[in-house]
């Protein structure tokens, strides 16, 4: 049940990540979806009692940032 | 009794977050909106959670904790590239 209150404050982001206009529109979403995925992966842990999933929604945290920033990095200078 | 609210808390922080990324005029607002909303409305959800289960180990403070500082970190890092990039701040 929170799982699925989860999933629908997911879907303005995913708007966002749909129609942005800008790149960073798009990271934002994308950005924001990451956040409710992990946060969905930790309600559906706890709740059904599977701890290893708790691992996968750390995992998930932290390569979702990085992608994010990477690709952020990545859209302002390029050469770098 | 409490986690309930916690959640319930974290939950109206996230809608309002993603409400703001969603109606708002320029990136950089959208971007400050987002921000501020996901990561309150992740930790009083986490939080929230913590209690109502009851199950508190170290993976999820960890998570939380993660969370916290990455979500803040994310935002800036899009926020310079656009300023780098020069998107202007429409009215």
């Amino acid at each position: 049940m929170f799982a699925l209150a989860i999933g629908l404050t997911a879907i303005p982001p995913f708007l966002r990540l749909w129609q942005g206009p800008s790149l960073w529109d798009r990271l934002a979403g994308a950005s924001g979806v990451n956040t409710r995925i992990t946060l969905m992966l930790a309600t559906h842990a706890l709740f059904s009692g599977q701890e290893l999933l708790l691992d996968v929604a750390l995992a998930y945290a932290a390569l979702g940032f990085l992608g994010v920033v990477l690709v952020a990095r990545f859209g302002e200078g390029g050469a770098g | 009794m409490i986690g309930l609210g916690l959640c319930g808390l974290g939950l109206v922080l996230l809608a309002l977050g993603g409400l703001g990324l969603w109606r708002f005029s320029s990136p950089y607002s959208r971007l400050q909106g987002a921000g501020v909303g996901e990561t309150g409305g992740t930790l009083l959800f986490l939080a929230g959670l913590l209690t109502y289960t009851g199950q508190v180990d170290g993976v999820t403070i960890l998570l939380l904790a993660l969370l916290l500082f990455t979500g803040p970190i994310a935002t800036h890092s899009i926020a310079k590239g656009a300023f780098v990039r020069g998107e202007k701040e429409q009215p």
